[in-house]
């Protein structure tokens, strides 16, 4: 007669469930602190450049947009102005995103055929950006402080070793599009190089943020071209960024309602 | 030279658009079953270092429409101009808070969608109502932020009259024969209107408060008999005449989760017996579903204030629940509006869909309904009822 030992058995799982935790936190813990030094290494005061977007949609038709956009800060205090410069149907039509501690940023979208400033509701992110693929949520900066993260070990994307890192939004407060985010961080220059987002209920991702030609543009890193794939619309978004510009002071007033409700201006 | 020539910029822009719509049935026998509209608008615009100028002109043919020939540069005649200035202004700014503007300029005021008593003293170009477009103003505005504080001060000088439809027609129908009605063109008052807006943002809470003074661009209307050839069949005459209006108001708005929601109530105050005063509230929502908006509006006069119809085109719809849902296709966009008037149970259903055909080229097709009492003034639109097909190419 074979004799169960119960705890023999037990042991094991017990030692991992014990452990596990362990693990975890250092997971968080390493993710964190990579995440500290990935911001640290490419916050810049300001970035400008002008963006030239285009929409591939599934059935193969292309939508050219082209837009200015204007930052200072970085990440949990960024403030993002964006004005689209053509073609004419959308040219004029301005957004503004301001970030707040802990919280949701505040967003506005300025049409010229309404002469008014409109909010954007802060759980209404996940509506088109201007016909984009890029939602009004992906228009914020990422910041670290309002997920939990965890790293989930090492990949290698386009060639290039990179740390993979799940970001999760942290508590009820963090009101997110995505329920998860999947983070490829270079591990050579600490650069974010794809983000995989899942929507609640998604295994696979929903959509796939690609950021390539990452060079050097004076003191700081830059990926030059931005891509948004929709995977369930099969529909895509490419940004080429030109004449970008790091840490050109910015007027005062650049940040405001009073500007973005400004027509003709920057 | 006072301007580095390198930081000029000029950029023209603009769009020619021809449409046509096909009608129901007639209200009178000038009235065409058909009628087409074709526009070019052109703009451009200009900065001369930190001062920013634009101007934009637009030509017109309306098929089957009285429009008046020439060029208005002030647009202050009964009818549409075949030619006309649209924005002809500079602006500068004074200092790092403040910016001056002068010149001829669009303004937008209200909160709430689909009607805002805010924008009350705004000129509306109701030769289309169903179009219901702004008519710009002249005159000079200084706008500012002092931390979260806006401030808007605006003075035009001149008074931009509302354009009514031809009375008698499909969107003005009066029970008399279009053939005896006389509309008669009088020069409206010079002086226009003054007004401050002090607009607060804190946390997810805008807050606002106005007040003006000064003409009210909406023409009241006088209505007398006059002798013609035939002594037992008398002219209409149709005079208009404008009354100071004294208005002060409140907007709120706060996002409150996927919602957002507006609020506005004013004050208006005229001595002319046949405008009086009146209370108006809004309350409107706005959400989002992905790609697709909803708003709605709830509107409402809480005075016992003297309406007819023909006569105050903004306040004879209320009460009215004010309804739209858009939403943007990878194709192009689609909306659909319902404006219900809940005093006669009259309303108007609106349909539109438009199809990118290329970034520049874009082909719609909509319709709208009039419905209901004809005591309402939707519901005495009922002849109005159409469908439209235009085509719109962007530069």
């Amino acid at each position: 007669m074979v004799k169960i030992n119960f705890f023999k058995m037990l042991a094991p799982a017990l030692l991992l469930t014990l452990l596990l935790p362990a693990f975890s936190i250092a997971g968080e813990e390493e993710a964190r602190k990579l995440l500290i030094e990935s911001e640290g290494r490419h916050r810049s005061a300001t970035l400008e450049y002008g963006g030239e977007l285009t929409v591939y949609t599934k059935e193969g038709k292309t939508r050219a947009k082209g837009w200015k956009s204007f930052r200072e800060g970085y990440a949990g205090d960024a403030k993002v102005l964006v004005r689209f410069t053509s073609p004419p149907e959308v040219k004029g039509v301005s957004f503004l995103s301001l970030s707040r501690v802990g919280k949701n940023a505040d967003q506005w979208l300025y049409l010229p055929s309404m002469k008014r400033e409109r909010r954007i509701a802060s759980q209404d992110r996940d509506a088109s950006f201007v016909g984009t693929d890029f939602s009004y949520e992906d228009m914020e900066e990422f910041d670290h402080r309002r997920y939990e993260v965890d790293l989930r070990g090492e990949t290698v994307h386009d060639g290039v070793p990179c740390y993979l890192i799940e970001a999760i939004p942290a508590g009820k407060d963090q009101k997110s599009v995505y329920a998860r985010r999947m983070l490829y961080l270079r591990k050579d220059i600490l650069y974010l190089a794809r983000v995989d987002l899942y929507k609640e209920g998604d295994k696979e991702p929903s959509k796939l943020f690609l950021i390539s030609d990452i060079a050097e543009v004076g003191p700081h890193y830059m990926g030059k071209k931005l891509e948004m794939s929709d995977l369930k619309k099969g529909s895509r978004t490419i940004v080429i960024l030109k004449d970008i510009v790091f840490d050109k002071p910015q007027p005062e007033d650049r940040f405001t309602l009073k500007n973005l409700n400004r027509e003709g201006g920057d | 030279m006072l301007l580095p020539a390198g930081a000029l910029a000029f950029d023209l822009s603009g769009y020619g658009e021809a449409k046509g719509f096909a009608f129901a049935k007639r209200e009178s026998g000038e009235d065409p079953m058909f009628q087409g509209w074709a526009t070019l608008l052109v703009k451009g615009e200009e900065k001369f270092g930190p001062l920013y100028a634009t101007a934009s002109v637009r030509a017109e043919k309306i098929s089957s429409e009285e429009g008046e020939t020439g060029f208005d540069i002030d647009d202050r005649g009964l009818r549409r101009a075949n030619f006309s200035l649209r924005e002809f202004w500079a602006r500068v700014p004074l200092g790092d808070s403040f910016d001056f503007q002068a010149g001829r300029f669009e303004l937008g005021w209200g909160k709430t969608d689909g009607y805002s008593p805010a924008d009350a003293f705004l000129p509306r170009d109701l030769t289309d109502p169903f179009a219901d477009e702004k008519i710009p103003l002249w005159g000079a505005r200084l706008t500012g932020q002092t931390g979260d504080l806006r401030t808007e001060l605006v003075a035009c000088p001149v008074t931009t009259p509302w354009r009514l439809p031809e009375m008698g027609r499909r969107y003005a129908p009066l029970d008399f024969d279009p053939e005896k009605i006389i509309e008669e063109e009088e020069t409206p008052p010079k002086t226009g209107f003054g007004a401050l807006r002090l607009l607060l943002t804190s946390g997810d809470w805008d807050l606002g408060a106005w007040g003006r003074f000064g003409v009210r661009p909406a023409p009241l209307l006088n209505f007398s008999l006059v002798p013609s050839a035939d002594p037992f069949d008398p002219n209409l005459l149709v005079t208009r005449r404008w009354a100071r209006e004294e208005a002060g108001g409140v907007e709120i708005s706060r996002v409150a989760g996927a919602w957002v929601l507006r609020a506005e109530s004013a004050y208006l105050r005229s001595d002319d017996p046949g405008l009086g005063h009146a209370l108006i509230y809004t309350l409107g929502v706005e959400k989002g579903f992905g790609d697709s908006t909803f708003v709605a509006t709830l509107a409402d006069n809480l005075k016992d204030t003297p309406v007819d119809a023909p006569l105050l085109y903004d306040r004879a719809l209320l009460p009215a629940l004010i309804t739209a849902l858009n939403r943007t296709e990878e194709w192009g966009s689609w909306k659909i509006a319902w404006t219900a008037g809940l005093a006669h149970g009259d309303g108007l259903l609106k349909a539109e869909i438009g199809y990118d055909l290329t970034d520049s080229l874009k082909i719609t097709t909509g319709g709208e309904l009039p419905y209901g009492s004809s005591e309402g003034p939707m519901g005495a639109l009922s002849s109005a009822r159409r469908v439209r097909l235009g085509l719109r190419y962007s530069f």
